[in-house]
């Protein structure tokens, strides 16, 4: 199970593979709770839970911290 | 035929993304990337590379792109001011201030030639999806910034009507919202209430209307130039290019009823999902800093239409120097100048090239003691100025505000404490990573004009009088074209 590098959760989706003939060279991953998309290739300062700045990290557990564009009425 | 001459026919000639490459490319501003490179973090590092030389870096095209065979990018095509010199007509090595001047000249104009093209004829429909549309198959994406919520268009002209007046032509609207991709067929479009595509989304959703957009990929270069420009809510976007340009703009029906560039690269037709909001960002912005994840609109691909082997084109944008410093700097510039203008005609010249007028730099002839303050004021409450010119400099006619070095040079000499005004929690552009509170700030007006009575003059200065003007200019080309002769 691929774990979002961002916010943690498991509801990630596998999106894309990138090949070379026959190999697979890279994995685009799309996380359902936090919208946040990757590539396995990435350096690990995007796409690694510890080494990114925490700063960046979503908590998808409160959602109201995140202002809502143009509030549907 | 002069040079300029050539260029200016050249130039005429363009009406898409490829024609304009290939015209950089005579002029030696187009290269392609020679090595395979992954798609991060190569992508972003050469761009920055690049990027940094504000006056001549090249459009760079990748093709080589691992995990994406066959995949075009193109970015920096509106990188550097060699790369607008040749796109209005004029040789690489124009300056700046000329450059502006040109803009100023164009203002105003309204000779329009739409020409029309019937979806059979133009190019963008030599491939169809309708079916299984999957944006990650369809383009070299890449993550633009380290911390980016995901990967992004972020040079897209996007196409909407007006849900209450979807006839009207002048009231569709097309603008450089930044997508980030969601899903293989999902969207999401940042926006604000203020800007015309949140009027129409608000509109749209309080009627329980369909709202549906193009976002047009790789377009003429005079599009994304003037997209970028704030026009009037009823005025077309598309005019104001044709006008600007003094060329003809092709257009062509999308799919789902809008008006497009009939040369465009690639048209993703969209429609908004009414209510759904989705996690969007955080995303590199223009002032260096990262806009906060929000929750935005999103919207459903139904359809693309592409030109056999299209040509992605997307932006660096961040800390600056950066393509998008070049793309609105000069539109940036002229609408201040030209409001200013129409009530002091002693302004010469406005440079607000910095994270679009967070800093400008505004030259005149100086009336009398304090003259440039006044200006400055007015300058500031101008539409722009009141949410975007925070800090201001006042130069003397002889100073070109496009030249840093005189700039300084202004400073240095013509500036005293009393020159220096604060005016503190006035309202600011919400992105500025300065703001203490954001939508709040100060604006800094310092008048490094020189002194005028009745206002005491400094000790004795005698200022020297280099020769200036266009003739120093067009000197200052012909010493560039030996240069360059010299390689050969």
């Amino acid at each position: 199970m691929i774990h979002c590098p961002r916010c943690q959760s498991a509801e990630t989706r596998i999106e894309q593979e990138g090949r070379e003939g026959e190999q697979i060279i890279w994995s685009i991953y799309h996380c359902a709770a936090c919208s946040f998309s990757w590539r396995d290739s990435e350096p690990e300062e995007s796409i690694s839970y510890a080494r990114r700045d925490p700063y960046f990290r979503v908590d998808t557990s409160a959602p109201d911290q995140y202002r809502i564009v143009l509030p549907p009425e | 035929m002069s040079i300029d001459e050539k260029i200016a026919r050249q130039a005429a000639g363009v009406s898409s993304l490829r024609d304009y490459l290939e015209l950089l490319g005579e002029h030696g501003q187009f290269i392609t990337w020679p090595d395979a490179i992954m798609p991060e973090p190569d992508i972003r590092e050469i761009c920055v590379a690049s990027g940094t030389d504000a006056l001549a870096a090249p459009a760079i095209l990748f093709d080589q792109i691992r995990g994406y065979p066959g995949k075009q990018l193109v970015a920096g095509v509106h990188g550097s001011f060699a790369n607008l010199a040749l796109l209005m007509g004029h040789a690489k090595g124009t300056t700046v201030k000329e450059l502006f001047y040109d803009l100023i000249g164009r203002w105003g104009t309204h000779n329009t030639d739409l020409q029309r093209v019937t979806p059979g004829q133009a190019p963008v429909y030599q491939n169809r999806i309708e079916q299984g549309i999957n944006l990650y198959d369809l383009l070299p994406l890449y993550r633009i910034n380290t911390y980016d919520g995901g990967f992004y268009l972020a040079k897209a002209n996007v196409v909407s009507r007006d849900p209450r007046d979807p006839d009207n032509f002048g009231k569709q609207n097309v603008g450089i919202y930044r997508l980030q991709v969601q899903g293989p067929d999902l969207l999401t479009l940042m926006t604000i209430p203020a800007h015309d595509m949140g009027r129409q989304i608000v509109m749209a959703e309080k009627d329980g209307t369909p709202f549906k957009i193009s976002i047009m990929l790789g377009n003429h270069p005079a599009m994304c130039m003037f997209a970028a420009t704030p026009v009037g809510y009823d005025e077309s976007e598309f005019a104001y290019a044709s006008a600007m340009m003094g060329a003809p703009i092709r257009l062509t029906e999308s799919g789902n009823g809008m008006d497009i560039l009939a040369d465009t690269e690639m048209v993703i037709e969209a429609e908004l999902l009414h209510g759904e909001r989705h996690f969007e960002g955080p995303f590199g912005e223009f002032p260096g800093s990262y806009s906060g994840v929000r929750r935005a609109p999103l919207f459903r691909v139904t359809a693309v239409s592409h030109r056999h082997n299209p040509i992605f084109e997307n932006i660096y944008i961040g800390k600056g120097w950066t393509e998008h410093d070049t793309l609105i700097g000069l539109n940036t510039s002229a609408p201040v100048y030209a409001q200013l203008k129409q009530r002091f005609p002693e302004v010469e010249a406005v440079n607000a090239l910095y994270q679009h007028g967070l800093t400008a730099i505004i030259s005149l002839r100086n009336k009398y003691g304090g003259f440039a303050k006044s200006v400055a004021l007015a300058a500031l409450a101008t539409p722009h100025g009141m949410m975007y010119l925070k800090n201001l400099i006042m130069v003397d006619e002889d100073v070109d505000p496009f030249d840093l070095n005189q700039v300084m040079w202004a400073l240095s000499t013509r500036t005293r404490a009393s020159d220096i005004n604060v005016l503190d929690n006035m309202a600011l552009v919400p992105i500025d990573p300065a703001a203490v509170v954001p939508g709040m700030g100060h604006h800094l007006i310092i008048d490094a004009t020189s002194t005028a009575a009745p206002e005491q003059m400094g000790a004795d200065a005698q200022i020297v009088s280099p020769p200036s003007g266009p003739e120093i200019d067009a000197l200052a080309r012909r010493v560039l074209q030996l240069q360059q002769e010299a390689i050969k």
